[in-house]
Parts: structure tokens; C-alpha cells; sequence
């Protein structure tokens, strides 16, 4: 049983944060920067309760919003649910270390896209639907190869090893 | 009571925490300013781990590409050689453009124009972590004499404006931004409007014109008016890709291509003064209006 203390989480999302602002900016074109926080809170509630995964989304969205000085709970109310909702799946479904989290991220960024235009919209950011959602078939790709990859090298396990006995690469 | 409460405590606390940040949302959708202030002071706690990460995004970066450009460094190397033919005799015709250039520069004192403006160079060290809104963080700050309002170009063009200072950085609304807005003029026709963010995807600007039958053309180049309180007059912002009339037909609205390739941005210039009432120099873009 690895799970991970609060502290951790906000070292995750700060590392997390610094890779998509500052690092990633040099290899993606303006508007395509993948989104690293959906990953880590996607990793995140792979391995703990629901209402845990609810909370280190929340906790990651919030600081991304701070980070982003525009819109105070945007992300943190897109990855609060992201975080339940895939902390919920994962009780459901067979663990492995590769594809249900590359899986799960990808579908996590197909849903969390429109959730967040429709957000926006709703605030008076009224962008076209077309032109947002063109960076999806880069952030999907990225998702589904950087979680898995960053999970392993982690080495999350699952929240109950007998239940379970998932190993991760690194371990 | 207290039963009824327990009971429902975890549906309770769920719509407090929605409701919460629904009223968040709605707050900092209006007063903007102070949020951004807030992001300011987080960015100047982490500016030195940006920094870092920022260079060696950099140098990432410049590995990847070394790598693809091998694929092509060979038909390059062809194609260059039968460039180079061409460029030499080009050499001799633009040698005496350049002798022409100088005496007219000396003519219309532009030379002493350029001397007068005080730009400050800084690097930008992070970007916005949410692609659609479009700000940057530069490693200047309040210590460097930069203040809010401050406009801030490269050669090409105007990137943007200061909107949040803090002692060692500073953050900048890019024009691309969906709440930037520029006083702009069509160069050629003196038509007049403002350039609007339009998407960070397409990194393409809007151009709303004041006038209901303006005169705006593809390829007409659009700058500053200096109407604006904060971009002086003249600077470049781009070029009129397409022209297309309003919903109602009432006005025109231009879709205006940057000079600035955002991609690339590294290095920019803080217009830290410039004499009243003149344009920014031609080696910045401006010159025309």
C-alpha cells in the first residue's frame, strides 16, 4: 500500500506546474501545451478512494488556477470531479500499469475538453468550438504515453497489493 | 437535526464546495486584476525553478530538432548550394541598397529617433499553465523600473503589454490573449478599430473596425493608432489575412495574422519610455502610420 500523503500530492502538482509552464512551452506550439496536472490527478485516483481522488483534484486545480490568475475554480472543479470519477472506476476495473492509466487519461482529456469549454463559455470566454478542441488529438497522444510513464516512474502501486498484486516497472 | 445533518454531510459538503467555486468563478471572471496579483506573487516565489526549467526546455527542445533536421540536412545542403549562386549575385545589388537605406535614414533623423527610446530586454521564463489564456512571465521586474502598462515589442512587432509587476518578475498579456485589446490602424487607408485575442489555437487576431464602410484589404498591414493608453503609435501587429462582414452586416470585422511568431518567443523589449507622440523606429516594425 503506497498511497500518498497530502504533502506529496502539492510536491507533484508543483513539479507538475513547472513542467507545463515553463519546460513544455519550448517543445509544444502556443495553444498545444499538454495539460500535466490531469495526468498526475489522474494517476492520483488510480490508487486512492474516491473522495481522496476528489480532493488531490482539487488541490491540483486550485493551484493551477492560482498559478493561471484568470478564473478562480475552473480547474479546480474540472479535476475535483476527474478525481472522483476515476477514483470510482478504478474500484471496477482490472489494474495495470500501462494501459488503464494511458487509457483512462485519454478519456479523462476527452471529457475534461468540452467540460471546460462549456465552462468558459458560461464565464464569457467565448471561444469556437472547432478551434479549441484542434489541440485534443496532441493532448490525447500525450496523455496516454506521459501517464503511464510518469507512473512508472513513481512507482505507484495499487491502493491494496493483495487485492491487486500490481508491480510497477521502477520497483 | 444534528442526525439529519450527519447524515447528509457529504452531500452537504459537496454543494458548498460547487457553490464556492461557482461564486470563485463568477468573482474573478469580473475583477481580474487582483487575481492576477495573486498569480504574480506565486510567480515570483517559483521564478527561479521556471528559470531552470525553462532552460532546459530550451535545450530539449534544441536536441529534438537537431535530430529531425538531420532527416532533412542532406536535401537541404543541396538546395542551399544552388541558393547560395543566386545569393552572391544578390550581394553586389544590396550593397547599394543598404548605402541608399543609410542616407535616407540620416535624412528623416531616425537614427537619433531610436536613440531616444528606452527599451529594456528580458526573457521570458514561463508561460501560462491553461492554454487558452495567453499571458508570460519575464525574468524583469519592479527592480528593473518595469511598471503595469508598459508595452513590450521585438523587432517584428508588438507581443504585448505589463499587466502584474512583482520585484524580480513581471507578467505580460500577450496580444493573442482573449482580453487583450489594441487601438489599431490599417496603415494604407488610415481605416481605425481594435484588435481583439481571438483563439491561442489558431494564434490568429480579430480586427473589429470602428467605421461601417471601411477600407481594409488581404495583405494591408495593421498597426498601432496610439490611441491606446498603453501601445505607443506605429507598432507593427500583423497583416489582414481575410475581411468578413458582422452578423447583422453592420460592421466589418478583418482577421489580422501577427508579425510575431509567438512559438518562438524567447527575448523581448520592455518599452520602459518613448518620446511623445512619435512612432517606434522602422527596426522595430513601426515607421509607417
Amino acid at each position: 500500500m503506497a498511497r500518498f500523503r497530502v504533502g506529496t500530492w502539492i510536491v507533484l502538482y508543483l513539479l507538475a506546474l513547472l513542467i507545463q509552464v515553463a519546460l513544455l512551452p519550448q517543445i509544444f506550439p502556443n495553444g498545444y501545451v499538454p495539460n500535466v496536472v490531469l495526468s498526475v490527478t489522474v494517476l492520483i485516483a488510480l490508487y486512492e478512494t474516491p473522495r481522496r481522488g476528489m480532493y488531490a483534484g482539487l488541490i491540483g486545480g486550485l493551484m493551477q488556477d492560482l498559478w493561471a490568475g484568470r478564473l478562480i475554480g475552473l480547474n479546480a472543479l474540472t479535476f475535483a470531479l476527474l478525481g472522483y470519477a476515476i477514483a470510482s472506476l478504478q474500484q471496477r476495473i482490472v489494474h495495470d500499469p500501462i494501459f488503464v492509466p494511458g487509457l483512462l487519461a485519454a478519456l479523462s482529456q476527452v471529457v475534461v475538453t468540452p467540460f471546460q469549454w462549456l465552462l468558459l463559455y458560461v464565464f464569457g470566454y467565448h471561444f469556437s468550438w472547432l478551434v479549441f478542441s484542434r489541440p485534443l488529438p496532441v493532448w490525447i497522444l500525450f496523455s496516454m504515453l506521459f501517464t503511464p510513464a510518469l507512473g512508472g516512474l513513481l512507482g505507484f502501486r495499487t491502493r491494496s497489493g493483495k487485492r491487486t498484486p500490481y508491480r510497477s516497472l521502477s520497483s | 437535526m444534528g442526525g439529519f445533518l450527519y447524515r447528509w454531510r457529504r452531500l452537504l459538503i459537496t454543494v458548498l464546495v460547487v457553490m464556492v467555486v461557482t461564486v470563485s468563478l463568477s468573482l474573478t471572471a469580473r475583477i481580474r486584476g487582483t487575481v492576477i496579483g495573486l498569480s504574480n506573487i506565486i510567480n515570483t516565489v517559483v521564478s527561479p525553478a521556471e528559470s531552470s526549467m525553462a532552460f532546459l526546455g530550451r535545450e530539449t527542445g534544441i536536441g529534438i530538432s537537431t535530430v529531425g533536421d538531420l532527416f532533412t540536412l542532406q536535401q537541404q545542403n543541396r538546395k542551399l548550394k544552388r541558393q547560395l549562386l543566386q545569393y552572391n549575385s544578390m550581394k553586389l545589388e544590396l550593397s547599394e541598397v543598404l548605402a541608399e537605406n543609410g542616407q535616407l535614414r540620416g535624412l528623416v533623423g531616425l537614427e537619433q529617433k531610436l536613440g531616444t527610446w528606452k527599451l529594456d530586454p528580458a526573457s521570458i521564463i514561463a508561460r501560462n499553465p491553461d492554454s487558452w489564456f495567453n499571458t508570460a512571465v519575464i525574468d524583469q521586474g519592479a527592480n528593473n523600473g518595469l511598471r503595469t502598462g508598459m508595452a513590450v515589442i521585438v523587432p517584428q512587432g508588438v507581443v504585448g503589454r505589463v499587466v502584474a509587476v512583482s520585484p524580480g518578475t513581471a507578467t505580460i498579456m500577450l496580444i493573442l490573449d482573449p482580453k487583450s485589446g489594441i487601438g489599431a490602424v490599417d496603415v494604407r487607408s488610415q481605416s481605425t478599430g481594435v484588435v481583439l485575442g481571438q483563439d491561442p489555437v489558431t494564434g490568429l487576431l480579430q480586427l473589429q473596425l470602428f467605421s461601417h464602410k471601411p477600407d481594409i484589404l488581404p495583405g494591408d498591414v495593421v498597426a498601432t493608432s496610439g490611441l491606446s493608453q498603453y501601445y505607443p503609435k506605429g507598432l507593427l501587429i500583423g497583416q489582414v489575412m481575410s475581411v468578413a462582414k458582422n452578423q447583422f452586416g453592420l460592421t466589418e470585422t478583418a482577421v489580422i495574422k501577427p508579425a510575431v511568431d509567438f512559438n518562438r518567443l524567447q527575448t523581448v523589449m520592455v518599452v520602459e519610455s518613448h518620446p511623445s507622440g512619435t512612432s517606434i523606429p522602422p527596426i522595430f516594425g513601426g515607421g509607417q502610420s
